[in-house]
């Protein structure tokens, strides 16, 4: 067998740095690969977002033909099943076997969360958007990110653009899940009614998946509010409308949905139902902007009903969009250098302007409200209402309860 | 306080009604078949959304509340003939499995036709809208769906009680293999069984359509507190059931005023209670 010269390592070597000096590199950068987990709802109580949010995201990835500037990229899904437990041990998994290195998704609040730990402890970036504060709050840590507008933000431009349309309103009662995220908003609404002439006459808190409200209706009714605001989300607060409606409470008085899922809430209510609502949300499809529009086209052309994107999927795809957005400003698959690279960037994205905080990862971005139209008012079964404010006024310092981000 | 103890009652009643029409359903299953019916739910939803499909497809809430409880006995008839009939010897653990399996199934099949995305219906037009009570407004059609329930509890009491099959049906809850010893043919008294149940969870369905809406997952809902009204009942009580589930109404209305957030878990809660105190039920035997 022949043996390696000292001349003939050499000449190896030469030719090796040579290359890699000139051309090889981008050969070599070409075939890196980063591996993208969507960690979506397939089962369990969000099921019926989990398959929307896939394709949110499958267009954003499809708009880039799956790649990050040179970096290819692959995209993995998982089913959270909306339990901590399986959304943890099914990303475990994935990070362990599928070599992931980006996580997007999951929707509950209680399952980001868990999710958002096992990010850190696998030094996976982690992209949310949920209703929790505490993922750029007192859990933030360098591998996650937040993409909802912070709860502080969103109340503050619900009561302002409320109180613009009902000059009179005075006495709010509010529902609230009663979980985490309802309790945080709750909290908000307390402290900033009187900011614009309101208080708080009531506030019942209800159980998670609470589907008869009648008994709730009752003892807000008895209190005669100008307005029931709600802190709830998905079927909990398309039930709550509803039954408000057979009560006769709404379209009496008007009905706040302060964090709701848009599109896909408001088209489960008859327009009888609808037709006096303030509605708070992190996305509305009308929303002017090219990014938005040219999703919106997409996302349509994959949906059976030919519906337009609501939160949720609209959620999926700014996800996967800032995931992508940070791997191509690093120009690596590198965990680490795309965190760098997106701290503190301004991005163009679904809802304009996207600054991610590079002391707590909150994304300040425009939050949407909109006054939902009568069905005399309405253009056709999809248009449910008009944008009447934005905001990004970001969340006080103060109230942040982020101490250090950490190190990566 | 008191006019608003008083229109939570009322409230409890009328919720409490359509918790015992879906309670007399399965209570029903249950006591004949000895099985417990994990696609109860989905026959509920199936209620709701063939309600749809009719008032969609001919017009007219009440034709819809007519047809569609029809629709959910043929498919409830078919689920037993084809599925159940083939498990009734072997283990429950098989029956569980294919019963949970066939729920799954159906509310995957409900997203295929209607897709994933709720939808709301109206009450009828002479329907729509409260009415003031004295103490309370309350919704009319809430009160007509108490009313209702109520005729169809009473005219399922007089089948039950007056008739030769509500004879059979009855022994067949008291003693299934002394009727097999009489020589009934015990294969048709299930069948009838499941259909009737069926045919119960299609109306009770139907007619909450307007307070519940509509969704993929609402049989999984329900199903919950279907099952708690027929412990706290004892299988196959039908006076039970309906008590049972005007007991939970009234529970969980009533702890509403003063602990909002245990409005759910207090069902729960009389359910543990009742298991600890009376493992066959207030109204059981067996």
């Amino acid at each position: 067998m022949a043996r390696i010269t000292r001349r003939g390592f050499a000449a190896t070597a030469a030719v090796a740095t040579g290359a890699a000096v000139t051309g090889f590199p981008y050969v070599v950068r070409a075939a890196e690969e980063a591996a993208i987990l969507g960690l979506w709802d397939f089962t369990g109580a969000y099921a019926d977002v989990g398959p929307l949010m896939d394709v949110g995201a499958q267009v954003a990835l499809e708009q880039v033909d799956y790649r990050a500037g040179d970096v290819k990229l692959r995209y993995v899904t998982r089913d959270g099943e909306t339990k901590a437990g399986a959304a943890t041990r099914r990303a475990e998994e994935a990070i362990a076997s599928e070599k992931v290195g980006y996580i997007i998704g999951p929707w509950s609040s209680g399952v980001g969360l868990a999710v958002s730990e096992v990010a850190k402890n696998n030094k996976v970036m982690h992209w949310f958007s949920g209703g929790t504060e505490d993922i750029s709050g007192k859990r933030c840590h360098r591998y996650g990110f937040q993409w909802a507008a912070n709860p502080w933000t969103a109340m503050d431009a619900v009561l302002y653009a409320f109180r613009q349309q009902n000059a009179n309103a005075r006495r709010l009662y509010l529902f609230v899940a009663d979980y985490a995220f309802g309790w945080s908003l709750e909290k908000y609404v307390g402290n900033l009614a009187p900011k614009y002439g309101m208080e708080v006459i009531g506030a019942d808190r209800h159980p998670l998946g609470q589907r008869e409200f009648s008994s709730y209706i009752l003892k807000a009714a008895a209190k005669n509010p100008d307005a029931v605001f709600m802190i709830n989300f998905g079927l909990d607060a398309v039930s709550a409308a509803r039954q408000l409606h057979s009560f006769g409470l709404i379209p009496k008085v008007p009905l706040i949905m302060s964090w709701s899922a848009g599109v896909e809430e408001l088209i489960q209510l008859a327009p009888e139902i609808r037709s006096n609502v303030i509605v708070g949300t992190n996305y509305y499809y009308t929303a002017d902007n090219p990014v938005s529009k040219a999703f919106v086209e997409a996302y349509r052309k994959k949906d059976k009903q030919g519906n337009p994107p609501g939160y949720a999927p609209a959620a999926a795809y700014s996800l996967a969009h800032m995931t992508i957005e940070a791997i191509k400003r690093a120009g690596t698959a590198n965990v680490q250098k795309a965190i760098q690279s997106i701290e503190g960037a301004e991005v163009e994205g679904l809802v304009g302007t996207i600054k991610v905080q590079a002391s707590n990862h909150q994304s300040i971005r425009p939050y949407f409200v909109l006054k939902t139209k009568t069905p005399k008012e309405s253009q056709g079964p999809l248009d449910f209402g008009t944008i009447i404010h934005t905001s990004s006024t970001p969340q006080p310092k103060e109230l942040n309860e982020c101490a250090d981000i950490g190190k990566l | 306080m008191t006019f608003l103890i008083v229109s939570q009652i009322i409230n409890g009643v009328v919720t409490g009604m359509l918790y015992a029409l879906m309670g007399v359903g399965l209570t029903l299953i249950l006591g004949v078949l000895n099985i417990p019916n994990f696609a109860h739910g989905v026959l509920y939803a199936f209620g709701a959304y063939f309600m749809l499909a009719v008032t969609q497809l001919i017009g007219g809430f009440w034709l819809g509340v007519l047809i569609a409880p029809f629709g959910v006995v043929a498919l409830g008839m078919l689920i037993e003939y084809f599925g159940v009939r083939q498990l009734y010897a072997a283990h429950h653990d098989y029956q569980l499995l294919f019963l949970f399996a066939v729920a799954l199934i159906l509310q995957e099949a409900i997203i295929l036709i209607w897709g994933p995305v709720g939808t709301s219906i109206l009450p009828p037009e002479h329907l729509a809208g409260a009415v003031n009570l004295g103490v309370t407004i309350y919704p009319k059609y809430r009160l007509a769906v108490m009313v209702i329930t109520a005729a169809i509890v009473i005219a399922l009491w007089l089948f039950l009680t007056r008739t030769n099959v509500g004879a059979i049906v009855r022994a067949g809850i008291e003693n299934r293999g002394m009727v097999e010893v009489l020589g009934i043919d015990v294969q048709k008294v299930f069948l009838l069984t499941f259909g009737i149940g069926a045919w119960l969870a299609g109306i009770a369905g139907s007619l909450a359509t307007p307070i519940m809406g509509l969704t993929p997952s609402m049989g999984f809902d329900i199903l919950p507190i279907t099952f708690v009204v027929v412990v706290i009942a004892g299988l196959g009580s039908v006076v039970g059931a309906i008590l049972a589930g005007i007991l939970i109404g009234l529970a969980q209305s009533l702890t509403t005023i003063w602990f909002p957030e245990a409005a759910q878990v207090v069902i729960y809660l009389l359910m543990g209670l009742t298991i600890i105190l009376r493992p066959q039920g207030l109204f059981g035997k067996r």
